[in-house]
């Protein structure tokens, strides 16, 4: 009973990460596009919106709104800044090192508009029932059906809109959609607008369950979006989402049986061993598709 | 009525003259080729006229507009299409998918957000479908392109370059690896683009295919234009069997 009730926790945390996944894997693997400052996106979407709330209190709903419009925003001024002057096949290199140093410039904003370092955040729901034996978190299941939700509403943007199929295109062959008279900007704006929405929501939905906001949520999120998107694979969409519940449920098991200290170790000997064994994650044979294609001159 | 207006074109590559002093005028509704031995500046000729190069020097003028410098998408709205070479096909997608994405809308009638998200246009169904048989790929519409076969992945960017409804198409070297039967059934596709009133800017090797669709054909060596005039006095002109078969 007490690792069916491990698992859960596991499960309905691993959604978020997930979602947070998810939105990664939609820039590094379906644009190839490296954003280190994603992270930090979400951090300063996140303080500003509290900060917001602290001058009009707009409300629980308003910080969620604000959250992801704010991040969107600033998705696109990244994506402005560092990724549209560069593109091609070297871009991909020095937009990452931009993104470096976009990523210290928002960080920065971020602890102006954060001057205590901590501050509260507020949380919804902040009940919890019991399932027989099972002691089941209300946000925290709440989180798990608005994770399920933003996941499908992803798929389906991605493959059954008009947007979702140009996207795919120029995350194919960026060059060849732009010969064909696809306007490559707009579409690469709207990718990394669409992954900003789906990161704040995830952001929000994690901050409300841990009901505070650090200065490190950016890294943090950075990291855990990163592991999780590779132990799913790189560039598979339903291995993001694997990736993280099996992260969710990994530190959850970790955490209850060998102690909160040893979660990052576990985590990352995970990490390590799966990248042995398979390179590709778990889900993913993209990138060695990816290859397999090139020297097929396709 | 001249389309396409080429004028003392060149382009330079640090100190290498790829094309040098081009001249040509296509008149619509014809189809144009151009031949001349390898490395002798054609598909550079292409890559400028398509947006893909600034020229160094010279103009170019589409339907009496100057499109000097214009990006390649621009390019494709003013009425250009091109395939390539080496072929090129969004591998990720279905032969429907591909077709999709170079489809053009007048600019005239934008729709509207939502229908730019959701919608179907029954114009670009019926256009897609057209095109499909056109090319022969009715029954592989939602194979992956990169599952094609070589001879039909050459047939869909051949429908994939008339997707985007263009007025005036490069075709660079179409008939590379084909066999004499697909060679036929090339030469009457681009007969059956040219009766749907498509200009046709050719660029191949196949000598057969080039000598029979074209109307009229310049033949470059090292940038520079040699010879011109219709298949025949081409083919008996001195200074083109010269660069061909040297001295």
């Amino acid at each position: 009973m007490e690792f069916l009730q491990t698992c859960i926790d596991g499960l309905l945390f691993g959604s978020a990460y997930s979602l947070l996944a998810l939105s990664f894997s939609l820039l590094f693997g379906v644009m190839k596009r490296i954003n280190l400052a994603f992270g930090s996106t979400l951090l300063l979407s996140a303080v500003f919106s509290l900060w917001i709330d602290s001058l009009f209190s707009i409300g629980i709903f308003g910080i969620f709104f604000l959250m992801i419009a704010s991040s969107a925003l600033i998705n696109i001024y990244v994506e402005k800044l560092c990724f549209y002057p560069h593109s091609g096949k070297y871009g991909a290199t020095v937009s990452m090192i931009s993104s470096f140093a976009i990523w210290m410039q928002l960080d920065e904003m971020s602890s102006f508009l954060l001057p205590d370092r901590t501050a509260s955040f507020p949380s919804f729901l902040p009940d919890s029932f019991f399932l027989k034996d099972l002691f089941i978190r209300i946000d925290q299941l709440f989180l798990f059906l608005i994770a399920v939700f933003m996941t499908s509403i992803f798929f389906y943007v991605l493959y059954k809109t008009n947007y979702g199929l140009l996207l795919r295109g120029v995350s194919f062959d960026g060059e060849l959609a732009k010969k064909l008279g696809v306007n490559s900007g707009k579409i690469s704006s709207f990718a990394f607008a669409f992954s900003g929405i789906f990161g704040a929501i995830a952001a929000f939905l994690i901050l409300s369950t841990e009901s505070q906001v650090t200065p490190f949520f950016g890294f943090w999120c950075t990291l855990k979006g990163l592991v999780a998107m590779m132990l799913g694979g790189i560039g598979s969409l339903p291995g993001a989402i694997i990736g993280g519940l099996f992260l969710g449920l990994v530190e959850s098991n970790v955490i209850n049986y060998l102690g909160a200290e040893y979660r990052d170790i576990c985590t990352y000997l995970i990490l390590l061993f799966i990248l042995v064994v398979k390179p590709g994650g778990i889900m993913g044979s993209a990138l060695l598709r990816d290859e397999r294609a090139a020297s097929e001159r396709i | 009525m001249s389309i396409l207006k080429v004028d003392n074109l060149c382009k330079n590559f640090g100190g290498v003259q790829a094309v040098n002093g081009l001249n040509f005028e296509i008149n619509e509704g014809e189809i144009f080729g151009l031949i001349g031995p390898n490395g002798s500046g054609k598909s550079t000729t292409i890559n400028v006229i398509c947006g893909l190069y600034q020229p160094s020097e010279g103009s170019i003028f589409l339907n009496g507009k100057k499109i000097n410098g214009f990006k390649p998408n621009q390019c494709v709205d003013m009425g250009i299409s091109r395939t390539f070479q080496n072929i090129r096909l969004f591998g990720d997608l279905t032969v429907w998918q591909n077709l999709w994405v170079a489809w053009k809308d007048d600019r005239k009638n934008q729709g509207s957000w939502f229908s730019n998200w959701f919608g179907k246009s029954e114009s670009r169904e019926k256009l897609i479908s057209e095109l499909l048989s056109f090319s022969g790929l009715e029954t592989r519409a939602n194979d992956l392109a990169s599952n094609l076969s070589f001879g039909e992945q050459r047939r869909l960017e051949l429908a994939r370059a008339v997707a985007s409804k263009p007025k005036l198409i490069f075709l660079d070297e179409p008939a590379a690896g084909m066999n004499k039967e697909e060679v036929k059934e090339l030469r009457d596709r681009i007969f059956r683009l040219r009766d749907l009133g498509i200009t046709i800017f050719l660029v191949e090797h196949v000598m057969d295919l080039v000598m029979n669709v074209s109307n009229r054909i310049t033949v470059l060596n090292f940038g520079k234009a040699i010879s011109e005039g219709d298949p025949e006095s081409v083919q008996n002109d001195k200074a083109v069997q010269e660069a061909y078969f040297g001295q």
